[in-house]
C-alpha cells in the first residue's frame, strides 16, 4: 500500500485500484438523492474497481459495487490528500 | 384479512421470499393511489387468511423514481397490517437506513436478512438478537433460496400479524429530510452488532469479472452467450415442438374426427379445422416460448443482465439511452410488456419515454413464433436460421434508429449509477415459477384474444356462403382488396393482409389465422403460403410484422406507463410508417435488383 500525493477533486479521476474519502455530492436535490440512496455518502470510502476510457466506472462503496458513468462520478468530490492505491486482485 | 407488504432494495431476493411464501397464488392487481399493476397473493399464515403484497425493489423511500413514488403512494393509502423488509444479509450498512426509514414512519417492520448463507462465506457475522433489540422490531436470519430460517421468518410473521394494529402513514412528509441522522444510526447498528473483515473479498465474482467485463473480450463475449441462448431455444425447441403438435393431432384423430364428424360439415370445418387446429398450431409453440423464459431467466437471475449494460452503455450513451434500456430491450425479446414495465426505475421522463418508444422494436417471443412459422415453411433448414439471425439485426437497427432520431428531443440528465450484484446461482424453483407464469399468460392470451381472432378470421375467410374458402369472394379478400393501394407496394398479398391487419391484437393469432383460413396442415399448409408469397415477399412480410405494433397489450402498457395518449399515437404512427418504410425499400430494391 503506498500513498499517493494527487490533488484530485471527484470521483471520475481516480484510476484502478485508487481509493478516496467522498467528501461532498454536487447535483441537483433529486440527483444528490439518488446518489446518496445508492451508498455514495459523505465520509465514506470509495474504490475504483475498474475503468475504462469510454464506459462506465465500478466503484465500490462499503459492501456495494456500483456501476457509473464517468460524468456521474465527477459530481461526487473527494478528499485529496488520503488518496491511496492498493493492489487489488483486479489488475487491469 | 390482514395485509402484509414486502419492500426492499432490488437484488435481495425479494421475489424468491415471495413465491417461497405463498406460493403460486399469485396474481396482478391494481391498487388504490397506485397507477401501476402490483403483484399480490394470499396465503394462510397461522389461522388466518392473509394478503401479501410484493411492492417494487427501491433503494430509498423518499426518491424521486416512479418505483419510489409507487411503494410511497401504495403505503399512503393502503392499510397495511405488517411491513416485511428483505435485506442482503452481506450489505446492511447499505440497507439498514431503508428498514429506519421504514421504522420511522411508525411501521414496525419484520426484517427478514436473506442470503445469510453467502453472508457467511464471505465472513460476516450478524448478531441478530442484539439488533433485534437496539431496532425493537424482530430480525430474522434466512435464506430464502435454500429454506433455511424460513419456517422462523414464517412464525415471526405469525406471532406479529397478532399483536399489531394496522398503520395508516399520513406522516410521511415530516420525515423526508431525516435521512442523514438514519444514516448515521444504521452505521452505529452495523458497527455494533455486525463484524465483517475489512474488506469484502468475492473471489468468484471478481474472477469472472476479469473475463466477462474485460475491456476487448467482454462485449464479443456478451454476443456469444445470447447466440447460444438463442440458439438452445431453436435446436431444443423444435422437437418440444413436433412432440405438442404429434400429441394434438393424435388428440385429434382418436377423439376429435370421430366426435364431431357427427356434426354438421360446415359446424365441423369450424371447430375442427378451424378453431383446434389454429389454436392448436398456437399451443405448440409454447414449450419453445418457455424454453426461452427459462433461458432467459437464468441470464437474469445469474447477475449477468447488469453486467450487459455495463458493456453497452458508452453505445448506448450516444444514442441518448443507457446501459439499462439495452437491457430492457434484451427483456423486451421475452415479452415488450415486463420491458416497459421495467422502465420505472428510471428517473427522468424523456429518458423513459425514448426507452419505451425503443423497447416495442425488440423482437418478442411471440413475433418469434411467427418468424419459426413462416421460415420453416418456406425457407430451406439452412436459410431459416440466417433469416431469422437477420430479423434480430433488424430489431436492434430499428431501435437503435428510433433513439437516433427521437434522442434530439427526448434528452435527459438522468445519471446512471447501477448495483453491481455479485454472480449467483439461479434457483430452480424462481426459473421453473417463470416458466409457469410463461403458460398462465398463454393460457389467458388464448382464451381470450386468440380464440376471438382465429373465430373472425375463420368466419371472414369462409363467408358469404359459396364462396372459396381462403380465396376469392371471401369477406377477407374484399377486405384485402381494400387495403391492397397500401399493402401491394410491399408485396403483401390480399388475403395476408387480412392477417396483418388481426396481428395488430397479438402476434399468436398470425399463425392461427393462416391455419384457420386455409383449414390446411403440414405439407399443405406450407403449398398454401407458397402461393400467398414467394421468399422475398415471405421477408417483406416478416419485416413488416417485425416492426408495426407488436399488441394490444404493449400499447395499453405504453399508455398506462406514460400516461399519454400522445406519446403512444406517435409510437403508433412512428411503428406504422417505420414498417411501411422498411419492407416498401427492402420489396421494390429486391425487386430492382431483379429477384
Amino acid at each position: 500500500m503506498k500513498r499517493v500525493q494527487k490533488s484530485m477533486t471527484n470521483l471520475s479521476r481516480l484510476g484502478t485500484g485508487e481509493t478516496a474519502h467522498i467528501t461532498g455530492i454536487h447535483a441537483p436535490d433529486d440527483v444528490r438523492q439518488r446518489l446518496q440512496a445508492m451508498g455514495l455518502r459523505t465520509g465514506r470510502e470509495a474504490r475504483v474497481i475498474r475503468c475504462t476510457r469510454l464506459g462506465p466506472m465500478q466503484i465500490r462503496v462499503g459492501s456495494v459495487d456500483l456501476i457509473m458513468r464517468r460524468c456521474d462520478a465527477a459530481r461526487v468530490e473527494i478528499a485529496a490528500c488520503d488518496t491511496v492505491r492498493i493492489d487489488i486482485a483486479t489488475k487491469k | 384479512m390482514k395485509r402484509i407488504a414486502i419492500v426492499g432494495m432490488p437484488n435481495t431476493g425479494k421475489s424468491t421470499f415471495f413465491n417461497r411464501l405463498t406460493g403460486s397464488s399469485s396474481r396482478v392487481g391494481n391498487w388504490p393511489g397506485v397507477t401501476v399493476e402490483l403483484l399480490s397473493a394470499r396465503t394462510i399464515l397461522g389461522s388466518d387468511a392473509v394478503e401479501v403484497v410484493d411492492l417494487p425493489g427501491i433503494y430509498d423511500l423518499h426518491g424521486f423514481s416512479d418505483d419510489e413514488q409507487v411503494v410511497r403512494s401504495f403505503l399512503e393509502n393502503n392499510a397495511v397490517d405488517q411491513v416485511v423488509m428483505i435485506l442482503n444479509a452481506a450489505q446492511l450498512d447499505h440497507q439498514l437506513p431503508l428498514a429506519l426509514q421504514i421504522h420511522k414512519l411508525g411501521m414496525k417492520p419484520v426484517l427478514l436478512v436473506n442470503m445469510i448463507d453467502e453472508a457467511e462465506q464471505l465472513g460476516i457475522r450478524i448478531d441478530a438478537r442484539a439488533l433485534s433489540k437496539s431496532l425493537d422490531c424482530p430480525v430474522i436470519l434466512m435464506s430464502a433460496r435454500n429454506g433455511v430460517g424460513l419456517k422462523e421468518a414464517r412464525e415471526t410473521l405469525i406471532d406479529s400479524l397478532l399483536s399489531v394494529r394496522p398503520v395508516k402513514p399520513h406522516v410521511l412528509k415530516a420525515y423526508l429530510h431525516a435521512d442523514d441522522e438514519l444514516v448515521a444510526h444504521a452505521e452505529s447498528l452495523v458497527s455494533e452488532h455486525v463484524t465483517a473483515p475489512s474488506r469484502l473479498v468475492r473471489k468468484m465474482t471478481e474472477r469472472f469479472d476479469r473475463i466477462l467485463l474485460h475491456p476487448l473480450l467482454g462485449l464479443p463475449l456478451f454476443f456469444l452467450a445470447m447466440f447460444l441462448v438463442f440458439q438452445a431455444v431453436y435446436t431444443l425447441g423444435a422437437p418440444l415442438q413436433d412432440a405438442v403438435a404429434y400429441l394434438l393431432d393424435l388428440f385429434r384423430g382418436w377423439a376429435l374426427e370421430p366426435l364431431a364428424g357427427l356434426l354438421p360439415t360446415t359446424l365441423y370445418g369450424f371447430l375442427v379445422d378451424g378453431l383446434y387446429d389454429g389454436i392448436g398450431t398456437v399451443a405448440s409453440f409454447v414449450p419453445v416460448i418457455i424454453l426461452f423464459f427459462f433461458l432467459m431467466a437464468v441470464v437474469e437471475d445469474s447477475g449477468y443482465l447488469a453486467r450487459a449494460a455495463y458493456l453497452t452503455d458508452a453505445l448506448m450513451a450516444r444514442l441518448g439511452l443507457d446501459g439499462r434500456g439495452f437491457v430492457m430491450l434484451l427483456m423486451g425479446f421475452g415479452c415488450n410488456v415486463p420491458a416497459l414495465m421495467g422502465t420505472r426505475v428510471m428517473r427522468s421522463r424523456s429518458l423513459r419515454l425514448l426507452s419505451m418508444l425503443v423497447i416495442p422494436f425488440s423482437l418478442c417471443s411471440a413475433r418469434l413464433q411467427v418468424f419459426i412459422f413462416i421460415t420453416t415453411a418456406l425457407f430451406t433448414p439452412q436459410q431459416a436460421p440466417v433469416i431469422l439471425f437477420f430479423m434480430y439485426m433488424a430489431s436492434f437497427a430499428a431501435a437503435f434508429l428510433t433513439a437516433l432520431l427521437f434522442g434530439k428531443r427526448l434528452k435527459s440528465d438522468e445519471p446512471f449509477v447501477l448495483e453491481l450484484p455479485p454472480y449467483r446461482m439461479p434457483v430452480l424453483f424462481q426459473v421453473l415459477m417463470r416458466g409457469w407464469h410463461e403458460i398462465a399468460h398463454f393460457l389467458k392470451r388464448a382464451s381470450t384474444f386468440i380464440i376471438t381472432g382465429v373465430v373472425l378470421v375463420w368466419w371472414l375467410t369462409h363467408y358469404p356462403e359459396g364462396s372459396t374458402p381462403g380465396g376469392a369472394g371471401t369477406y377477407a379478400s374484399m377486405l384485402g382488396d381494400w387495403m391492397q393501394p397500401v399493402l401491394g407496394p410491399i408485396g403483401i398479398s390480399s388475403m395476408m393482409a387480412v392477417v396483418l391487419l388481426f396481428g395488430f391484437v397479438a402476434k399468436e393469432i398470425v399463425i392461427g389465422a393462416i391455419v384457420a383460413m386455409t383449414g390446411l396442415q403440414g405439407a399443405a399448409l406450407n403449398g398454401y403460403l407458397a402461393t400467398q408469397m414467394d421468399s422475398i415477399q415471405a421477408i417483406s412480410f416478416m419485416l413488416f410484422i417485425l416492426l408495426y405494433t407488436p399488441c394490444l397489450s404493449t400499447l395499453a402498457t405504453q399508455l398506462s406507463e406514460s400516461r399519454s395518449w400522445k406519446f403512444t399515437g406517435v409510437s403508433i404512427a412512428w411503428s406504422l410508417s417505420l414498417a411501411w418504410l422498411v419492407s416498401f425499400g427492402f420489396y421494390q430494391g429486391a425487386l430492382l435488383l431483379g429477384y
